[in-house]
């Protein structure tokens, strides 16, 4: 089914926050805060620190694109932020709650309500159709199948002639829609995004981006994408450069 | 929404799903064939025991429960003296033959005596002996050696006329005179066993306190309570091999499921890092394995419950004369021997899927 590069305004109705959370604020706390951010991978006797004293804060409803060469620590910032690897030192705030000093059990929790992930390679499990895909992650979250809002992100993504179908039966660009729908089906408080048009071609990647954009315009969805792409950035409220470990320029002045 | 997600995970690689379920169907039907045959036969040997009508069995002190398992058969002359006491009807001296030839089976020599005590048999055809060569068989020894009446027969390095085919369940499946077994074995004048008939059932105690009190040193056993002994737990190291059978049955399916299950999470390691991305704690991971497994045990244990009536069914219709007893409570506990099996077998697994660190678990290919 083709899918319009931008999403009617009108299909966003039903999902958007009822009192303001989650549009930009910048007199809000940030949603997200990492101070003096440190994480040290060990390679045999060596310590080889990926991210090195990172200060990094998004606030809410911002839209935030980190770029950098291969190996200067952009995925382990995202996967830092997103609580599936822990900080070796430093503070990470993710909506008032410091993942650095939660255990692996307490971050999947925090994960599993405020977070959604998008991935390069998509990561839907093969066996389950599109709609199985997105159902359990309501699974995961603990309050069942909630039809409604189903039906709404997968309306809204234009997954509705596609839902009884497999990865594997789907194009790249089908397949992210389905990765989108089931990060945003629970309602995140961040979307993290890492190279989530890697593996597509030009047309879908601008329709994926086109997608995010749309949901943090409308629905004030925060989110955090990392990318080589220099055109995506166009989409997005800010650029962050990464080297090395350390960002080098993008900081918000708050 | 785990059921459909295992369900589909079973179904996407069937040849491994295939495998697993066999492998409990061969641990469920090993336990319930094994157990059935060394109970049915023994069972089965009680009720032919029973079948025969008499009271109480007179054995020699050496004698074990599996009858023909004695070297010290008792003079028949004992007969004589044991018309004489009361309560007692009539009395059936029986040379027992152990033949391991062609088959493993029991003969009785029986005389006369022995239609008096059992109330005589029922012939499906032919008719009693009457020879000293004459044979009579049970139809189920008839269809397992593939004789006829009127042909005959080799057994025991003898040739013997086949005359008549009678009911199984009096004693044993083949029946020869007692003065030609005797013969053949060189046991003359001697008998394995006398069944005993009481004039009334009620007088079976009184009976056998009378017996003891001339032939002190031998063993009676009212029927009733043969029947009762013939269990697995009550034959000497019966027990310790069918438990030896069961342990490696269990050995058999957990490590196959070990294996079915440790491939599989190796082989989904990426998708365990999604669930983990989704928020899936270490208890659902392990929670999902071990469901997986158990789906697979199920199957497995549907199929192995198919899998022992149909080997019994190929078994009866090999071999008419074999006993194999299956149970719902053996079934049960097969059951219950292979998941426990599967759990415990699938537990490594599900603990190394719950470890996976999320990030490598995602980037892995």
């Amino acid at each position: 089914m083709a899918i319009a590069a931008t999403i009617p305004s009108a299909q966003f109705e039903g999902l958007r926050p009822v009192d303001g959370q989650g549009l930009k604020k910048k007199t809000v706390e940030p949603i997200l805060k990492t101070e003096n951010l440190w994480k040290l991978y060990r390679a045999g006797k060596v310590e080889v620190p990926a991210l090195r004293g990172v200060n990094f804060s998004v606030a809410p409803g911002e839209s935030v694109a980190v770029m950098g060469p291969s190996g200067c620590g952009k995925s382990t910032l995202l996967y830092t932020i997103g609580g599936l690897a822990s900080a070796s030192r430093g503070t990470v705030l993710v909506d008032g709650n410091d993942l650095a000093q939660m255990s692996d059990a307490e971050r999947t929790k925090l994960r599993r309500s405020k977070i959604g992930f998008v991935f390069q390679r998509f990561n839907l499990l093969p066996t389950m159709t599109a709609k199985g895909n997105i159902a359990i992650a309501q699974y995961i979250h603990g309050d069942g199948f909630d039809p409604h809002r189903f039906d709404v992100v997968t309306k809204l993504l234009g997954l509705e002639g596609r839902l009884s179908h497999k990865p594997s039966e789907m194009s790249g660009g089908e397949q992210q829609r389905v990765a989108i729908a089931r990060a945003i089906i629970n309602e995140p408080k961040i979307l993290l995004a890492d190279e989530p048009t890697g593996n597509l071609d030009t047309k879908n990647s601008d329709v994926v981006l086109e997608m995010l954009r749309q949901l943090n315009k409308e629905l004030g969805q925060t989110i955090v994408m990392i990318t080589h792409n220099p055109e995506a950035v166009t989409y997005f409220d800010r650029v962050v450069h990464m080297r090395d470990g350390v960002i080098v320029d993008g900081v918000p002045a708050d | 929404m785990m059921g459909e997600m295992i369900l589909r995970n079973l179904l996407h690689r069937p040849i491994r799903t295939f495998i697993g379920v066999l492998a409990v169907a061969v641990e469920v039907s090993l336990v319930v064939l094994i157990v059935g045959l060394t109970s049915g036969i023994l069972h089965e040997t009680a009720k032919r025991v029973e079948g025969v009508g008499a009271d109480v069995l007179l054995q020699p002190s050496s004698a074990g429960r599996l009858m023909g398992m004695t070297n010290s058969p008792m003079p028949v002359k004992i007969k004589e003296r044991l018309v004489e006491l009361q309560y007692i009807q009539s009395v059936a001296p029986v040379l027992l033959q152990f033949n391991s030839s062609g088959g493993v089976e029991l003969i009785y020599g029986i005389d006369k005596s022995f239609d008096e005590v059992s109330g005589g048999f029922v012939y499906l055809q032919g008719h009693g002996m009457e020879g000293p060569d004459d044979m009579l068989l049970d139809e189920l020894a008839m269809q397992s050696k593939h004789v006829k009446v009127g042909q005959k027969f080799q057994l025991l390095n003898h040739e013997w006329n086949v005359v008549g085919i009678v009911e199984h369940g009096k004693g044993s499946r083949i029946f020869v005179p007692l003065s030609t077994l005797q013969s053949l074995s060189g046991s003359t004048d001697k008998a394995s066993l006398f069944y005993i008939k009481c004039t009334r059932p009620e007088h079976t105690e009184d009976v056998i306190a009378e017996i003891k009190g001339i032939l002190p040193n031998y063993t009676l056993t009212a029927i009733k309570d043969y029947v009762s002994m013939m269990t697995t737990t009550s034959i000497p190291g019966l027990n310790v091999f069918v438990d030896a059978m069961i342990g490696l049955a269990v050995c058999i399916g957990l490590l196959v499921i070990f294996l079915t299950m440790y491939t599989t999470v190796i082989e989904r390691t990426r998708d365990i890092g999604v669930l983990k991305s989704l928020g899936a704690n270490s208890p659902f991971i392990v929670r999902a394995v071990l469901c997986e497994s158990a789906m697979l045990c199920l199957l497995g244990i549907f199929a192995g419950v198919g899998l022992s009536y149909a080997v019994r069914a190929g078994f009866l219709k090999a071999f008419p004369t074999l006993a194999i007893l299956i149970t719902p409570e053996w079934i049960l506990k097969a059951a219950a021997i292979a998941l426990i099996g599967a759990v415990l077998g699938a537990s490594y697994p599900a603990w190394v899927a719950s470890r996976k660190d999320a990030v490598e678990a995602l980037t892995f290919d």
